[in-house]
């Protein structure tokens, strides 16, 4: 009987440390990091380079970032004020077409940039917040790449890039506010529709 | 042509200049800042350690995009702890929006119909290892103008990097073509503009605009642009206003041909591009101006 509890009691010992270092090592940094190796390693994955494998790598680098990358928290915030307004049909689709431009933009992007060494430099915690700066070298020089996160039930996750004080999301909350003001969310989403179209059509490079 | 160029440019500045005193707005004080705890400020700053900020790099966190317009969000208890943080940025000031555009449109036709043509022919011809050559000595020739502004700015440090890069550049570096300093010193360059400068010193971006041919701009940088000339070393030696231009257009197609395209870029990802290269230059010249 002894003989039996004793390694038990290890058994649960184990289980109950590993989920406690989980949780304790589950700094922004360290979250963000698998994920970003991944999205790395599937843009180098010989079996999914050239256009034609463009949706099977798209869908498994998506798979892949979505574990810390909040594109409806993204979309939510982007839109402002707008966001309230809509229903949740209206919503889910916005959120569905936001994803997919920013997936054109910022994995399109990656797709074409040569250097695969992202270096983690820095990170900052306030409240709920945080910000992990990552370098990525160009070139000769280092560019500073700063993904703001927030803590979603114990969760990361990044709702913000930011590249040399420029951030992605308030940039897009800029244009739609313009377009907006002129055409309505209606016109906003026909745009938005539009645009991915001519990504999807290879219009508007890769 | 370029004589015309300068005119036009100069045609469109100057009416702008005296609308800027009335349209001058406050620094973008606040943004990147420090926080410190107050009964107004409740959310006390949880960073490993906030004083080395070359570590940390900016703070981008009281930067939240949701800032601009708190009081949409009341109902939203997900953003209620980022109300009190730093406070938003000020709006961007754009009077001229309409002539603006009209010049974005002439800058892009002015992009696609002559400067990348210029910039294919230019790289096909040079190789790009002697464009990257040119490229450093070009920098290297430019340093007074980091040098000063550094001085100015009171980084007296990085004005000392500056003149340090510029002495090996120049003698190790063959007259600047190599950036030794770099790659045999690990020394990095060290960027500094009179812009800057002036929004160091307080001075506010004053109304946005965007150049003929230069692209994005505002007052204060369109001011610290012709500064920034006047600290330049090869007027003074040259003493040839056609040489002057000459030079600065091969300076401009030769940075053009060794740099990403940032403007196609940019019209890749966005929907409407005078928005999306306004808001960026803004927030650009922003983080380096408040960075501490």
């Amino acid at each position: 009987m002894i003989k039996l509890i004793v390694p038990a009691f290890l058994c649960m010992a184990l289980v109950i440390n590993t989920a406690a270092v989980y949780s304790e090592s589950a700094e922004p940094t360290e979250q963000l990091k698998p994920i970003l190796d991944e999205l790395f390693s599937i843009l180098d994955d010989q079996s999914l380079q050239g256009d034609e494998q463009k949706e099977a790598r798209r869908q498994r680098i998506m798979a892949a970032i979505s574990s810390g990358f909040d594109f409806r928290e993204m979309s939510r915030r982007v839109l402002g004020s707008t966001w309230n307004d809509l229903s949740a049909e209206q919503r889910d689709h916005f959120v569905v077409q936001m994803t997919k431009l920013l997936e054109n933009v910022y994995i399109g992007r990656l797709e074409s940039y040569d250097g695969r060494e992202v270096e983690f430099a820095a990170e900052r915690i306030k409240g709920k917040r945080a910000q992990v700066t990552t370098l990525i070298n160009y070139e000769d020089s280092k560019i500073p790449v700063h993904y703001i996160m927030q803590k979603e039930h114990d969760r990361w996750m990044v709702y913000d890039i930011n590249i040399e004080g420029v951030s992605l999301i308030r940039n897009y909350m800029e244009q739609f506010r313009t377009i907006l003001r002129q055409e309505e969310y209606e016109g906003l989403i026909n745009i938005i529709e539009q645009k991915n179209q001519l990504f999807a059509e290879g219009k508007e490079g890769n | 042509m370029r004589t015309l160029l300068l005119i036009v440019l100069l045609g469109f500045i100057w009416p702008a200049l005296s609308a800027a005193s009335e349209l001058d707005r406050s620094p973008a004080a606040g943004i990147g800042a420090e926080l410190e705890t107050s009964p107004e400020n409740p959310y006390p700053d949880l960073l490993i350690d906030s004083k080395d900020t070359n570590i940390l790099g900016p703070d981008l966190l009281g930067n939240d995009p949701f800032l601009m317009d708190p009081v949409e969000y009341l109902d939203d208890p997900i953003f209620e702890d980022d109300f009190t943080l730093n406070p938003s940025p000020p709006p961007i000031s754009d009077p001229f929006e309409p002539v603006n555009r009209v010049i974005f449109v002439f800058n892009d036709k002015f992009y696609f119909w002559v400067l990348k043509p210029t910039k294919n022919a230019y790289s096909y011809v040079l190789p790009e290892d002697i464009r990257r050559c040119l490229g450093n000595a070009f920098a290297n020739i430019a340093a007074p103008i980091r040098f000063i502004n550094n001085l100015l700015q009171g980084e007296f440090e990085d004005a000392g990097i500056v003149l340090g890069r510029f002495v090996i550049n120049s003698t190790l570096g063959v007259f600047g073509l190599g950036d030794a300093a770099y790659r045999d010193f690990n020394i990095e360059p060290r960027k500094a503009d009179f812009g800057q400068t002036l929004g160091k010193w307080g001075i506010g971006e004053g109304p946005y605009l965007m150049l003929p041919a230069f692209g994005p701009s505002n007052i204060r940088d369109t001011f610290g642009f012709f500064g920034d000339i006047y600290m330049h070393p090869v007027p003074y030696i040259s003493d040839n206003l056609t040489f002057d231009l000459g030079y600065l257009v091969e300076n401009r197609i030769n940075l053009l041909s060794i740099s990403p395209d940032v403007y196609e870029e940019l019209k890749r990802m966005s929907l409407d591009p005078y928005v999306a290269a306004r808001q960026a230059y803004v927030d650009y010249r922003r983080s380096i101006i408040d960075k501490p």
